[in-house]
């Protein structure tokens, strides 16, 4: 779905963004970009709904070419790309309604796609009984989810989120959560930079981690950092993070859990895993902390 | 749905922007009220200098039973104060009568009912345009010379005021144009800052660029095609007043002209102002970052 290959990015003032990344990202992949501000998250971001052009290398999105696509064929490019900022990026004369309705009437849907379309995808965010209302009106949360709303009313490929629970309280970054992983399960590829801790944590998805515009860590089922990982060390982690953590453990389980695959290695207290090494010696939390596959 | 959509769009930016368009409508008006204003004068000199152009300041009327037409023209043209002689055939003589009375029924009547009643005639033209005396003495002790007629004064300030038009008239229409050019690119300019989020939603959505700048381009049509509009009808109103108030003018003063050359400049206007936003919302857009993928 997302391919970036050698991905190099400069920009004006010589500030190396990215440096000479190789990503991918298949169909239905629910992937987090973690790191430090500045660590290149969002030129990513850019890169992959072409808002930027790598300097070297090569960025392909919904099978296409996005990297080499001429400036007019963007617009289509995008179409197949729903995005999400921390600012929401709301219009704030137009009602929740329009707000999302916008996103079909500017490429050239039908009335009837519209009147069919937004009451669904207001209905998933939970927001029918607000279409009337002005974004000043709502809470940041809710206005965060009339951009999601307005970001898959499209029924895009793919969602790219900026931060968007990093101006929201715990609570109600949870139910932003909530709404994203409802979204990936209709088989949507989500990439979402974040600084948020317990939310990555919790979620348990792949996480690739940014260090200074490189990829230091790309992990299937991942925490935000690697020293608050509980009990199994990953086998793509550094080896400094195998000393014992276990009391940070397993983040709050309130973005439900029920992640699919990938969880056999994932040592959860409840469902004992086998090791990497198949001879079926069971590993329980509490007395193979550290131990490595 | 999209064309609707698209005037909508264009028709709400002239609205929201109320003072900065009747700006550069106004703009658009007094430049091209000026260039018609200009043209309907030079057409009304135009008329009451037919016979004068060519620079021809003594025209001499050849008596009927003249022969030797060809040898008084050849003999005129050789006198020192002359630089040219034209004849006028009677059938020619009868064509300009025709045009000069075309708004004097009882004349043209007159001149129907027998055209032998037209000479033939010479007009010359002097070396030194503001001395004719010499020739128009020389010229009435001719043989075959029936009556001299000569440029009197406001004929030939006529004459000189519409070649400074002509002059001015271009001096006008292009520094008037590339003023409201200016403004409307100004308007169309402010329109675009004022939308700003909007447009940049519509980028990140998908909207395709005809979509983007196509309001703004009507916009701009709309102001130059407002402006050139009132610039006509008040241009045709005015000309028509002065007409009716200046009835009593000296006879040789014809303030009449053309319904048809009155309409093909106005519609011209018209166009004109059209191109004139075209070219003005053109360098908005393409200097604006907010209308580009």
């Amino acid at each position: 779905m997302i391919r970036l290959h050698n991905v190099t990015k400069v920009y004006d003032n010589s500030v190396v963004a990215v440096r000479e990344v190789g990503l991918e990202v298949a169909k239905g992949e629910f992937v987090f970009l973690v790191g430090p501000s500045g660590s290149g998250k969002s030129t990513l971001l850019r890169l992959m709904m072409r808002e930027e052009k790598p300097d070297t290398g090569e960025v392909w999105v919904a099978g296409k070419h996005a990297s080499a696509l001429p400036s007019w064929k963007v617009p289509h490019l995008r179409r197949s790309i729903g995005t999400v900022f921390q600012d929401f990026k709301l219009l704030p004369n137009k009602t929740v309604y329009e707000n999302v309705s916008f996103a079909l009437e500017v490429t050239g849907r039908s009335r009837h796609v519209v009147r069919t379309q937004v009451p669904q995808v207001l209905k998933l965010v939970g927001l029918s009984n607000k279409a009337d209302r002005q974004p000043r009106q709502l809470s940041g949360g809710e206005q965060q989810r009339v951009s999601i709303a307005r970001a898959f009313v499209n029924r895009p490929l793919i969602l790219l989120a900026d931060e968007p629970t990093g101006n929201l309280d715990p609570a109600t970054s949870v139910g932003i959560m909530r709404i994203l992983d409802r979204i990936n399960r209709t088989g949507t590829t989500v990439v979402m930079a974040t600084h948020d801790h317990a939310i990555v944590d919790a979620m348990r998805r792949r996480v690739v981690q940014l260090d200074d515009g490189q990829v230091i860590r790309d992990q299937r089922s991942g925490a935000y950092e690697i020293r608050v990982q509980s009990n199994v060390a990953r086998a793509e982690a550094e080896p400094e993070d195998t000393e014992l953590d276990t009391t940070e453990a397993d983040a709050p389980d309130e973005a439900d859990a029920p992640d699919e695959a990938g969880d056999l290695e994932d040592t959860a207290p409840t469902e004992a895993a086998t090791d990497g090494d198949g001879d079926g010696d069971d590993a329980t939390p509490e007395e193979h902390p550290g131990g490595d596959v | 749905m999209r064309i609707a959509y698209v005037l909508n769009e264009a028709f709400n930016n002239i609205r929201r922007n109320g003072l900065v368009v009747l700006g550069a409508v106004l703009a658009v008006f007094v430049s091209l009220f000026l260039t018609f204003g200009t043209l309907i004068f030079g057409e009304i000199a135009r008329v009451n200098t037919e016979r004068w152009q060519e620079d021809v300041r003594v025209i001499g009327f050849i008596r009927t039973d003249f022969r030797d037409v060809e040898g008084l023209r050849v003999e005129i043209e050789s006198w020192e104060e002359v630089e040219a002689v034209i004849y006028y055939s009677p059938a020619e003589a009868l064509e300009e009568a025709r045009v000069l009375f075309k708004d004097d029924p009882r004349q043209l009547q007159i001149i129907e009912d027998d055209p032998s009643i037209i000479p033939a005639s010479l007009r010359v033209r002097p070396v030194d345009l503001n001395d004719y005396d010499t020739i128009k003495q020389r010229l009435t002790n001719s043989p075959g010379v029936s009556d001299v007629i000569s440029a009197d004064e406001a004929v030939q300030q006529i004459a000189a005021i519409r070649d400074g038009l002509r002059v001015f008239f271009w001096v006008l229409a292009i520094a008037l144009g590339v003023a409201a050019v200016a403004l409307i690119a100004n308007t169309i300019h402010m329109a675009i800052y004022a939308r700003r989020e909007e447009l940049e939603i519509m980028h990140l959505v998908g909207a395709s660029n005809w979509f983007v700048r196509t309001p703004f381009l009507i916009e701009g049509v709309v102001e130059g095609v407002l402006g050139s509009g009132i610039a006509v009808a008040t241009g045709i109103g005015l000309y028509n007043l002065a007409r009716d108030r200046l009835a009593d003018l000296p006879e040789f003063i014809n303030l009449t002209i053309d319904n048809a050359f009155l309409l093909r400049w106005g519609l011209l206007m018209i166009g004109f102002g059209a191109i004139v936003g075209i070219i003005g919302s053109g360098i908005s857009l393409a200097v604006h970052k907010y209308v580009r993928t």
